[in-house]
């Protein structure tokens, strides 16, 4: 059976010229895993919402849109919302009640169910889900991850034939995420439901999906099998190859005939293959002398913090020295933290006993850069936070250098919140650096932005320093980590178990660290980012050649 | 130890609480507040000993002195005199009244505290939701939309700290102007994820014609006996307040019907009444002990 079926499906935006979706040709049967891929702005979201009359945008559609061989529009609104589940990205916006219980009936209660049915419905997938113990539980007592498997769970009470997600898991941590994209694939495994799934992360999605459709402005550009998919990427060179799993791109870099690698496991047998024929030679990436920096730009000694006086402690005698004018990461587990070590840098906190030396002037980026904005535009926002003193010249002037920095200046007129999470970050960040800080922190910044912007942000943090600004920033990228980062230090319950250079970092721990390292441990010593691995397979396979 | 009692169907303990605390308020005669003001403390010292000890000494105690004390100071009637302050006369009965106004509501606090503990805000959301469905939808959102706020308030207040305008920074105008801009950014966040929350109730189907409401509370045996057993219980207790068994008059002098056989009735009525919580659970623990 065909679940949904696009057949020259075009959308456009009122008031806008340019079709936000052009000829759509797409065929969805039954039970099919599908990852939707695209950077931000290339339709992913308005393709899936399209799928979801309810929550359709508003617009001019042509072409057709079925659903089980029958106008989508014509399906009865009862239909449309048992039939289609649809999760979204906050996991926090979409609960509506305060009971885990009641939020699991909500649907059901909706569709009319009587008592029976809904207890047994909710039971059953209490059950499923492994989240019977929380029942009873008031919801805000759950953690980002659980919420969000609460509303997966809570759409699947009501056994729809199709799942849309959408961007799902952008506001977890990774091991968050892990768990809810094994929970969507046991639902597609288990249940035969078919799964729609827009995602940012293709490391983790690609090794679980059927297929891959790739969406460029507007238009599919690829529809095919994930390695298929990710081969077509690295050959055409689009700026979405940069989220492609870790051996994926490995294998795509080094000239070979073997069959692409997606998972971990997988990168392992090939580089094992790969190597077999030409003798490893050169093991290790050369040691590249470290440029030491004595000036510190904070200390912190023995500090100790804990939120309530009776509460235990969160940070147990933390001793960190950031060097200045370099770009330090602080990586480690969910609750370790590391947050409210940012936040005593940043004088948020005020730590119960230790010594805390800050040199300059400092600036957090939230998690969340919602928390910042205030006027209607991003300019009379970011004007809110200049010297009044200044003319409205220099003012000016300085909005534009920030903006064009930052790569927001055509949006500067635009309210924030109309902005996509990647932009609205950028906006953020103008903002906390017009404040002209000397010491720039940073909390989880690569949350929810696509892989290439990741490249642009890591360019302006490096300009950041070339002007004398010290970096630190709080993250659970590892791989962004071992990319551009100076120094990471690793956070375990309160203080810092390992620091160092980023490299001698990664290679010293054994799972804590990236793809390219566990896939390249027992072959080569140190190589950590996908570049040395990449160097190293280069430079064996020359010697042989 | 688990309360059975707190455990029963949320119609059985409403109709409970309303009638003790109706009970307590309007009956002012010594017998009944006394009954009252025991079964009160203990009830609230199983749910919750250190609570209710550290409530009753820290304000109870002292506020049955000082209303004991203050009733006759300013209110001079009754026939018995015993003293004279200022050349205002003390009474007897105005020192007995204050005492007893103060022992009544000693005792409607302390079986308010019990209903606090026992009567969760779901039960009370589903009591709602039986009479008006779309009311009790509303209270549970407003359940789940409080804890949210105050977290969401104390993350603006440290990204705006983390900015240098936090509402302690800066002088006393900066202070109050980064406050209200604390509370302005809140706002828009609430209008912002109402929509999402709203998209997220239509694509579950809000708004289609026909819903229920359900609830996770099934009325089982053990809440029939229970409420049969009150409904029996209730019957003497009005017949005592019909025929007037739990009349006082204070003023000018006192005056209580003389106790009987009857009134002997009432009483224990109303104790058992007052201590049906304790009761239950001590009926259920030796049930459930014995069937082991």
């Amino acid at each position: 059976m065909t679940v949904f079926e696009f057949d020259h499906f075009c959308f456009t935006y009122p008031k806008e010229t340019e079709p936000a979706l052009w000829d759509i040709r797409l065929t969805i049967p039954e039970g099919e895993f599908i990852a939707l891929c695209g950077l931000s702005g290339s339709g992913k979201t308005t393709l899936l919402r399209q799928l979801k009359p309810a929550l359709a945008p508003h617009g001019k559609s042509e072409g057709t849109l079925q659903f089980f061989g029958k106008p989508l529009a014509e399906c009865s609104e009862r239909s449309q919302a048992a039939d289609i589940g649809f999760v979204m990205q906050s996991p926090e916006a979409q609960i509506v009640t305060d009971k885990v219980w009641h939020e699991l009936s909500f649907g059901l209660e909706s569709l009319g169910y009587d008592s029976q049915t809904i207890r047994l419905r909710t039971a059953e997938m209490a059950s499923f889900f492994g989240i019977e113990s929380w029942f009873e539980r008031d919801v805000c007592t759950l953690s980002g991850g659980q919420k969000q498997l609460l509303n997966l769970a809570s759409i699947m009470a009501m056994q729809p034939k199709a799942l849309l997600l959408d961007e799902p898991t952008s506001q977890l941590d990774p091991i968050a995420a892990a768990d809810f994209l094994a929970a969507v694939k046991k639902i597609n495994a288990e249940l035969g439901v078919t799964v729609l799934l827009t995602e940012q992360r293709l490391q983790e999605v690609f090794p679980l999906a059927d297929r891959v459709i790739v969406l460029d402005r507007g238009r599919v550009i690829t529809d095919a099998s994930p390695r298929e998919a990710g081969k077509h990427l690295l050959e055409i060179g689009h700026p979405m190859a940069a989220a492609l799993p870790v051996p994926m791109k490995i294998h795509g870099a080094v000239a070979n005939d073997l069959p692409c690698p997606l998972t971990v496991r997988e990168g392992r047998n090939w580089l094992g293959a790969f190597l077999k024929e030409s003798k490893i030679f050169y093991r290790a990436i050369p040691e590249e002398p470290e440029s030491t920096n004595t000036d510190k730009a904070v200390e912190l000694k023995g500090c100790w913090f804990s939120y309530e006086k009776a509460g235990p402690d969160v940070i147990k005698d933390l001793t960190l020295s950031i060097p200045k004018k370099k770009i330090t990461c602080i990586v480690g587990g969910n609750g370790a933290g590391k947050s409210t070590a940012l936040g005593i840098m940043a004088g948020i906190f005020k730590p119960a006993r230790g010594k805390v030396k800050v040199n300059g002037r400092t600036a957090l980026l939230p998690q969340d850069p919602q928390t910042l904005f205030l006027k209607n535009t991003v300019a009379e926002d970011w004007a809110e936070t200049l010297d009044g003193r200044l003319s409205n010249a220099e003012k000016q002037k300085k909005l534009q250098e920030t903006a064009e920095l930052v790569q927001i200046s055509p949006l500067l007129n635009r309210h924030p919140y109309d902005l996509s999470g990647g932009e609205q970050q950028r906006a953020a960040l103008g903002k906390v650096l017009l404040t002209q800080p000397d010491i720039l922190l940073l909390d989880e910044p690569t949350k929810g932005l696509d892989s290439s912007f990741k490249i642009t942000f890591a360019k302006l943090l490096r300009e950041l320093i070339g002007s004398g600004v010290t970096v630190v920033m709080v993250s659970h990228d590892i791989e962004f980590c071992a990319e551009y980062a100076d120094y990471c230090a690793l956070f375990f319950h309160g203080g810092i178990i390992s620091s160092g250079g980023a490299r001698a970092f990664f290679a010293g721990n054994s799972f804590y660290t990236t793809a390219a390292n566990r896939m390249s441990r027992g072959f080569f010593q140190n190589a950590v980012r996908n570049g040395d691995v990449i160097a190293l397979c280069n430079k064996n396979q020359n010697r042989k050649d | 130890m688990r309360n059975r009692f707190a455990e029963l169907h949320p119609a059985v303990l409403f109709l409970y609480f309303t009638a003790v605390i109706l009970f307590s308020m309007f009956f002012m005669h010594p017998v009944f507040l006394a009954i009252s003001l025991f079964c009160g403390f203990a009830c609230s010292a199983a749910l919750h000993l250190g609570k209710t000890l550290r409530f009753s000494f820290r304000f109870l105690l002292p506020m049955l002195l000082v209303m004991t004390a203050v009733n006759p100071l300013l209110n001079h009637r009754g026939a018995t005199i015993l003293l004279y302050v200022n050349d205002n006369p003390v009474t007897r009965e105005a020192l007995l009244y204050g005492f007893s106004s103060a022992c009544m509501f000693s005792a409607v606090l302390l079986w308010f505290s019990c209903w606090n503990t026992v009567i969760t805000s779901d039960k009370l959301v589903y009591l709602f939701g039986s009479v008006a469905p779309s009311l009790s939808l509303l209270f549970s959102m407003v359940l789940r939309f409080v804890p949210r706020f105050k977290a969401q308030i104390r993350t603006i207040e440290n990204a705006q700290k983390g900015i240098g305008k936090g509402a302690d920074q800066g002088s006393i105008f900066i202070r109050a102007k980064n406050g209200m801009n604390i509370l302005s950014i809140l706002t828009t966040w609430a209008l912002e994820n109402g929509i999402t929350t709203a998209d997220s109730m239509r694509a579950r189907g809000y708004g289609l014609a026909g819903r229920t409401s359900f609830s996770i509370y099934a009325f089982n045996k053990r809440d029939k006996t229970a409420l049969i057993v009150l409904i029996v219980m209730l019957f003497p207790v009005f017949y005592g307040a019909f025929t007037g068994e739990n009349n006082i008059r204070y003023y000018p002098s006192l005056a209580v019907k003389p106790i009987s056989f009857v009134s002997n009735l009432v009483y224990a009525a109303y104790f058992l009444l007052c201590a049906f919580p304790l009761l239950f659970n001590a009926a259920i623990e030796v049930k459930e002990h014995d069937s082991i």
